[in-house]
């Protein structure tokens, strides 16, 4: 018999409150081009991107502190699948300690031909010194900033 | 194990792949559910609770426990759910049992592929504060972590190309003629299509009693939990060293502890560990105490881990065979109980006396489990 199915989609809108935190840290990214963690006044870490409570001793977190722009590159992938609302594959992503951070910051890796993964992979390989990079206009998102290879 | 009422596995229904489309998602979770009921033996007038386990998001429903309820027995009947992972519903259901306040649990966990993007619907999971701007689902979060797990260990594409191809190896024996192929999962370096599977639609379902059930319903083929251990790791990847498990060796020791074991190595006829990618199997070597990493290259080459070696690991194929993407970590806990029950089918190893079930989910196993299962109701 024939098989039918029902097809749906579903188009909801969510205005998520990003909090005092989050919100200082995509100021100062629009305003000042410029990244900053907080610091869990227990065990000295600088947590990156800030948290206003460290969930390692779930004690408010206390001074900001400015890190970057350089850093080290903790992890990576190169990915060729095109993602709703996101830049064009392929594109490379990961996460960077920044200088003067104890937690690893996620974004978008530039400048990099990708065409071949392996000899991609080579130029981005963990631990590769790489800088942040601020966009010219900023909105205070996530893709205001990227990493370049140092 | 520490439980005044040490819960054995008494029943089991593993549908890896379920590829015709005739069935609707709630028949597909009836289906299963019945079939370990048939599988124990019982009817769903024995079972005092229930558990499950799903992902709204890819089933397309928000709490999706609601419309699980008819097809699981749930109907004026207790029931709860567990959206972390598959393997916490079992882990549940296990605690349920050991309460004493149980006779018996039935715990089913599924994962539909009828959302038009996985990778989107898993991007739901990122938060919206600082990640949904990253194509980040579960396959780019494995590949950041090998990309981690590479750096500190040279050899470990090697290792990880010789596991992929075990595991394809074991799949081929285990489903000689399967249903549909798993199509190869797509690139994100350093993770190559060669080293994952393609998501596909797939159920399993197990139930759970207590030692005084087995007694009075005279059951033989039961497998008993030993030892269970499970632990979680921070959500931001950054926070975490990507090329470590800690929170599968707190597992583990748990586990082990509960069990009595001090050899791991020694310990078991055989393993069942997730292998979402070869990566992750290979660090669950590690945290599981199975092989050093910087052994990994040569035990994959010796086939350590291969049928017929020292410890075969994967002998369904593992996810590499089959992606059912939630419901993997429970379907690991089910073979390793068929294996003890003599109920594995095709990939049945002879005499399994205890085996390691390790399940670990989300965004590089941020959710891991070790469960030691045995014939003996004692360890």
């Amino acid at each position: 018999m024939e098989l039918m199915e029902r097809q749906e989609t579903w188009s909801i809108t969510y205005n998520h409150a990003l909090g005092e935190t989050a919100s200082y840290f995509y100021a100062k990214i629009r305003d000042e081009g410029a990244i900053y963690g907080k610091r869990c006044a227990k065990t000295n870490r600088v947590l990156v991107p800030p948290r206003s409570f460290s969930d390692e001793t779930l004690l408010p977190t206390t001074d900001w502190v400015k890190v970057g722009p350089g850093g080290r590159i903790e992890a990576f992938t190169i990915v060729y699948e095109k993602f709703n609302n996101l830049p064009d594959p392929p594109y490379a992503f990961g996460y960077v300690l920044l200088d003067g951070a104890d937690t690893a910051l996620g974004g978008y890796f530039k400048g990099i031909d990708l065409k071949d993964p392996a000899a991609a992979a080579a130029k981005l390989k963990v631990g590769t010194r790489v800088k942040a990079k601020f966009a010219e206009k900023r909105t205070g998102a996530m893709l205001d900033f990227w990493f370049e290879l140092a | 194990m520490g439980l005044r009422n040490q819960p054995g596995v008494i029943g089991c229904a593993i549908r890896p792949v379920i590829a015709p489309r005739d069935r609707s998602l709630e028949e597909v979770i009836y289906d299963t559910a019945q079939l370990a009921l048939t599988d124990a033996g019982l009817t769903i007038e024995d079972i005092d609770g229930i558990v499950v386990a799903a992902n709204d998001q890819f089933d397309g429903r928000s709490i999706s426990v609601m419309m699980a309820s008819g097809p699981t027995g749930g109907v004026d009947r207790d029931i709860m759910s567990t959206p972390s992972a598959s393997e916490h519903a079992f882990v549940l259901g296990a605690l349920r049992v050991a309460t004493g306040q149980f006779r018996t649990q039935l715990v089913v966990s599924w994962s539909p592929t009828e959302v038009s993007s996985m990778p989107e619907a898993q991007r739901l999971g990122a938060d919206p504060y600082f990640h949904r701007a990253l194509p980040l689902d579960e396959l780019s979060a494995h590949a950041l972590q090998a990309s981690a797990v590479e750096q500190v260990q040279p050899d470990a594409r090697t290792a990880a190309e010789a596991v992929a191809a075990k595991n394809r190896s074991h799949g081929q024996q285990a489903w000689p003629q399967p249903p549909v192929t798993a199509a190869a999962g797509p690139m994100r370096w350093p993770v190559t299509p060669a080293m994952t599977s393609a998501p596909v639609t797939g159920s399993v379902a197990m139930v759970l009693a207590t030692p005084d059930f087995v007694q009075q319903r005279s059951l033989r083929d039961v497998a008993w939990i030993q030892g269970m251990g499970w632990a979680t790791e921070p959500s931001f990847l950054g926070d975490r060293d990507l090329a470590t498990a800690p929170a599968l060796v707190a597992a583990a020791k748990q586990a082990y502890d509960g069990a009595g074991i001090t050899d791991p190595i020694s310990a078991f006829d055989l393993a069942e560990l997730t292998d979402a990618t070869p990566y992750t199997e290979l660090l669950a070597y590690e945290a599981l105490s199975l092989c050093p990493r910087d052994q990994w290259a040569a035990r994959a080459a010796d086939g350590s881990f291969a049928q017929g070696g020292k410890l075969p690991v994967n002998l369904s194929g593992g996810v590499l065979t089959w992606n059912p993407v939630f419901c993997t970590g429970m379907i690991r806990i089910a073979e390793v109980a068929n294996q003890i029950r003599g109920r594995a089918g095709r990939h049945q190893a002879a005499n399994v006396r205890r085996g390691l079930a390790h399940a670990g989910s989300g965004f590089a196993m941020q959710y891991q489990s070790a469960i030691v299962l045995g014939k003996e109701a004692r360890a």
